[in-house]
């Protein structure tokens, strides 16, 4: 893994509460390459989200460490785009103003032309023209989480971090979504870390899928997807292929499943 | 058996609040108050209108009668008052004075508390070696420093622009911190993943996520300003609203002093309707 992107050189995390050490995340070795499009699965509470906060520079490890194109992550990293899980719109900016933020700031001015145009793309590709002018708090929470996906797109970052973007969309939305998500990256050569407890969605996006077990969270298994770059989303689910893959890990998930319920 | 009746009543009330829509009526749609010609707008107003001039009327008939003219005074003499001092210049002379120092010590006060609150909150060991001088100066009823400040500053204007200016700025100083302490730091984070510096930080996340909190601060310290004002003014003045009450009561007449707190309400009724609307229109996003 000489071109790797990312990697996790056993990178753990622990936090104190109440006194106690709590460890959110056993010590991982992970390794993302360049353009590589990863999915993590795994129950709640198994670290997937603490592996996109180290990743983004969020988090410092509490053991090992993590490198981005081979650089040690100090601070916050600003070569990733990142949409977490709780969709961090400024409650006070519409829609439109929201998604053009990134363009805003000092690092990638773009003119406020371009930036109308860009923005107005944008919308239209999440499916949001007519709520330019609305604001966070008078959309539903889908529809939030479609303002930040645009944000985290606009500005195309080299890295594309993702915490469970679609969990909060209809079906036929999602698909659409998964369609331009895939088209995206590939025609910007985006590196992607996607963080899924839907392995079928999992399956359906990514190049490797890296199943988690439960708390406290370790690498299970990773497992490449043999679908190739040019699928298609629509009709992925039907392949034999899918399937065979969903049922090999699915074996893996539902222990890990079945004992986070249990705790 | 009774959540089945509790169905039906609910049903009911439904079906007659659709009812009262279709029909296109304004009315509110709640099922306890009963509907009538008294929800009309006009009606309320008249209500009012009844009110105001049924005490005017009694205390006009009052005075002289069952209460004291001496001490109660009556309405039409307070008129009088009223249109002496708008013709002679009077009023606007102590209007513009209480104005003025309210509006000096309310602006110079919250200027520097809101700076004073941005660079507390921002430095945290300032804000720690600060915080018991602060709750100390805080905690104390700024009206005892009054007397203080005439020593100082005189019976002019700048004692009680003083002492507004005392008031508003711990008003504005707590609302600031508290608005920073409030701010979401996920909010933050976001902006410094792409690519945001401190600078950008403060003035896309913490400077609007504070906002709302220095109006609040703003509004509430319209009250305590104007009241420090009068106050300032009661205590030893030669001009203002504050005055104008002192001296009258000196004289013992009453009227000169419903005349002045009849101008006291005139402004704050106006200062609370600009404000409200102010605040309203600066905030759309917080519905």
């Amino acid at each position: 893994m000489s071109d790797s992107k990312i990697e996790l050189h056993g990178a753990s995390k622990y936090f104190i509460a109440h006194g106690q050490q709590i460890a959110a995340l056993q010590p991982v070795s992970l390794a993302v390459g360049e353009q590589d499009f990863v999915a993590l699965v795994g129950p709640s509470g198994c670290g997937k989200s603490t592996v996109l906060n180290l990743m983004a520079g969020l988090l410092q490890p509490s053991s090992g460490h993590i490198t981005y194109d081979g650089r040690q992550i100090s601070g916050a990293n600003r070569a990733v785009g990142y949409m977490t899980q709780k969709d961090t719109l400024l409650p006070w900016r519409t829609v439109a103003d929201n998604i053009g933020i990134a363009l805003e700031l000092r690092a990638r001015y773009v003119s406020r032309k371009e930036c109308d145009t860009r923005v107005a793309q944008m919308i239209s590709l999440v499916g949001l023209s007519g709520f330019e002018r609305h604001y966070p708090g008078e959309l539903s929470g889908g529809m939030r989480k479609r303002v930040a996906l645009a944000r985290s797109l606009i500005y195309e970052p080299e890295t594309l971090l993702m915490d469970e973007p679609f969990g909060a969309l209809d079906a036929q939305l999602k698909l659409v979504l998964h369609d331009e998500l895939l088209r995206l990256t590939r025609q910007r050569k985006m590196t992607v870390v996607f963080v899924t407890h839907d392995l079928g969605e999992a399956i359906a996006l990514a190049d490797r899928v890296v199943v988690f077990s439960g708390r406290p969270g370790r690498v299970k298994v990773v497992k490449d997807i043999p679908l190739g770059r040019e699928r298609d989303v629509f009709r992925i689910r039907f392949t034999e292929t899918y399937c065979r893959l969903h049922e090999i890990l699915w074996e893996e998930l539902k222990d890990e499943v079945r004992k986070g319920t249990q705790a | 058996m009774k959540p089945v009746l509790k169905m039906t009543i609910s049903s009911e009330q439904n079906s007659e609040q659709i009812a009262e829509k279709n029909a296109g009526q304004v009315a509110a749609a709640r099922p306890w108050h009963s509907k009538s010609i008294l929800s009309q707008p006009v009606l309320t107003m008249l209500g009012r209108v009844l009110i105001l001039v049924g005490l005017l009327l009694f205390w006009q008939w009052g005075s002289g009668s069952i209460l004291p003219r001496f001490w109660f005074s009556s309405p039409l003499a307070v008129f009088e008052v009223l249109r002496g001092w708008v013709l002679d210049g009077s009023l606007w002379h102590h209007l513009a004075a209480t104005l003025l120092a309210m509006g000096i010590g309310y602006i110079a006060g919250g200027a520097v508390g809101i700076v004073s609150g941005f660079l507390l909150g921002l430095a945290p060991y300032g804000a720690r070696v600060a915080a018991p001088f602060v709750t100390a100066l805080y905690s104390l009823p700024k009206i005892a420093l009054a007397p203080l400040f005439v020593i100082l500053f005189g019976i002019g204007l700048e004692s009680k622009i003083m002492l507004v200016a005392v008031t508003v700025f711990f008003l504005l100083l707590y609302n600031t911190l508290d608005g920073i302490k409030d701010a979401d730091p996920d909010l933050a984070q976001a902006l410094e993943v792409m690519g945001a510096t401190r600078g950008e930080v403060i003035r896309k996340v913490l400077v609007p996520a504070t906002l709302p909190w220095i109006f609040a601060g703003l509004r509430i310290a319209v009250r305590y300003a104007f009241t420090a004002t009068i106050l300032g003014e009661l205590i030893a003045s030669n001009s203002g609203i504050g005055f104008l009450i002192d001296y009258s009561a000196g004289q013992f007449d009453a009227a000169g002093v419903f005349a002045a707190i009849f101008v006291l309400v005139v402004v704050s009724v106006f200062l609370t309707e600009v404000l409200t609307r102010v605040e309203g229109s600066a905030q759309r996003w917080k519905n």
